[in-house]
């Protein structure tokens, strides 16, 4: 069976915590895993936090869920740039994958 | 009993014997060392502090002596020793002292993970701590020690320690080390400040040393509320400027600077956040001490009506 892309599921690294602190001109995060600081986005903060809450969602709820958040049409976050930016976090290690 | 109540002869005896125990809040420093010209640098410089007991526990011990190899007598060289190790290739004999400062920041840096640790200079008025977070070269110490000659309490001009439970700043009040242009720039700027030898051609060029006010050194231990944060930025002759930064830029910028930001960790991250929240951020970049005054007294007078 072939898994597409979108049927990939997300969760963070075992014994993973993360730490955010919303600022005016963006969201700093601490991983507690490793000890690394990020300067996000609110797209990706909030990818982070959605993955948090429900370890193993699929790319396209994912997606669905972010777009509601953040109060945005489909057109200014197409799915294909939530998998670039999931790709992304999970080469930093913040998420890994699950068969969805 | 202060350093200075020592005689010159009994503060020598005393440092080859049983030591110097220097209390330079928030640690006790004992030095041991025969170098006689090393013991009159230190009395000069050091000559407010408080000296703790011969036997009293000490956090770091210090030895500074002279390498005994046949070679080294045509040019003589220094050894730092702390607690027994070696962390340095030798110094020149004569550049013992700026040895000695360097090897202790190097040693506060790697050891004092009690605090988060910025690489800052410190002063405070009003109970008002402000940061000054900075590479060297920027101009730090040398902004730190002519604010401390206008009425400024001096804390450091090379640790903002930090405390991770208040993010309060303690002091580390030690004689700030002036390099080359701004040796000239101190003396112009407080000709009754007490400035130290000269030393040439050393690793970071020509080296004087800025003995801290008493009136800093008398405020022992105390820490401070810091109310904000300027990144100095010298260029000389350039026109004053302050830039605010957004928060998290702060952030960024202030973690960055820290010598142990990541060995203290989530308490780290959480005492950065405190102080950005706390206090305002900003780029002053300046060119002369003038002006770069009138910026920050602008900066503190911001700072206090938001208090």
């Amino acid at each position: 069976m072939v898994t597409t892309k979108s049927a990939i599921g997300w969760r963070l690294p075992a014994g993973q915590r993360l730490l955010f602190e919303d600022f005016d001109d963006g969201i700093v995060m601490f991983d507690a895993l490793v000890g690394a600081t990020h300067l996000l986005n609110a797209s990706a903060a909030e990818t982070l936090a959605i993955v948090e809450d429900a370890p193993g969602l699929a790319t396209a709820e994912i997606h669905r869920r972010l777009l509601e958040r953040l109060g945005l049409p489909e057109s200014a976050l197409p799915l294909p740039a939530l998998e670039e930016l999931l790709w992304r976090l999970e080469d930093l290690n913040l998420v890994c994958t699950v068969a969805a | 009993m202060k350093v200075g109540a020592l005689s010159r002869d009994e503060a020598q005896l005393r440092m080859a014997a049983s030591g110097l125990a220097l209390q330079i809040p928030p640690i006790t420093v004992r030095v041991r060392s025969p170098l006689r010209f090393l013991a009159e640098q230190m009395r000069d410089l050091y000559c407010d502090y408080e000296l703790a007991d011969a036997g009293e526990f000490a956090d770091v011990d210090i030895r500074m002596l002279r390498v005994r190899e046949i070679r080294k007598w045509v040019h003589p060289e220094v050894q730092f020793i702390v607690d027994g190790t070696t962390p340095f290739d030798p110094f020149p004999l004569a550049q013992a002292l700026p040895m000695f400062e360097w090897g202790l920041n190097w040693v506060f840096a790697h050891r004092m993970h009690s605090y988060l640790l910025l690489h800052a200079a410190v002063v405070e008025r009003d109970e008002q701590a402000l940061v000054l977070p900075a590479w060297p070269g920027s101009g730090k110490s040398t902004l730190a020690a002519s604010l401390s000659c206008r009425g400024w309490r001096y804390l450091s001009d090379e640790f903002g320690a930090i405390a991770l439970d208040d993010a309060q700043v303690l002091p580390f009040a030690r004689p700030a080390a002036l390099k080359n242009e701004s040796i000239d720039v101190m003396r112009a700027f407080a000709p009754e400040a007490f400035i130290g030898e000269v030393f040439p051609e050393t690793r970071k060029g020509t080296v004087a040393h800025f003995r801290v006010p008493t009136q800093s050194i008398l405020r022992g231990r105390a820490p401070a509320r810091v109310a904000a944060i300027v990144f100095p930025d010298f260029n000389a002759g350039a026109p004053v400027s302050l830039v605010t930064l957004g928060k998290a830029t702060a952030f960024l910028k202030l973690a960055g600077n820290a010598f142990n930001y990541e060995v203290v960790g989530e308490r780290g991250f959480r005492a950065v956040s405190a102080l950005v929240r706390r206090a305002d951020s900003c780029v002053l970049r300046y060119g002369d001490l003038a002006s770069a005054h009138a910026a920050i007294d602008d900066v503190m007078r911001k700072a206090h009506g938001q208090k």
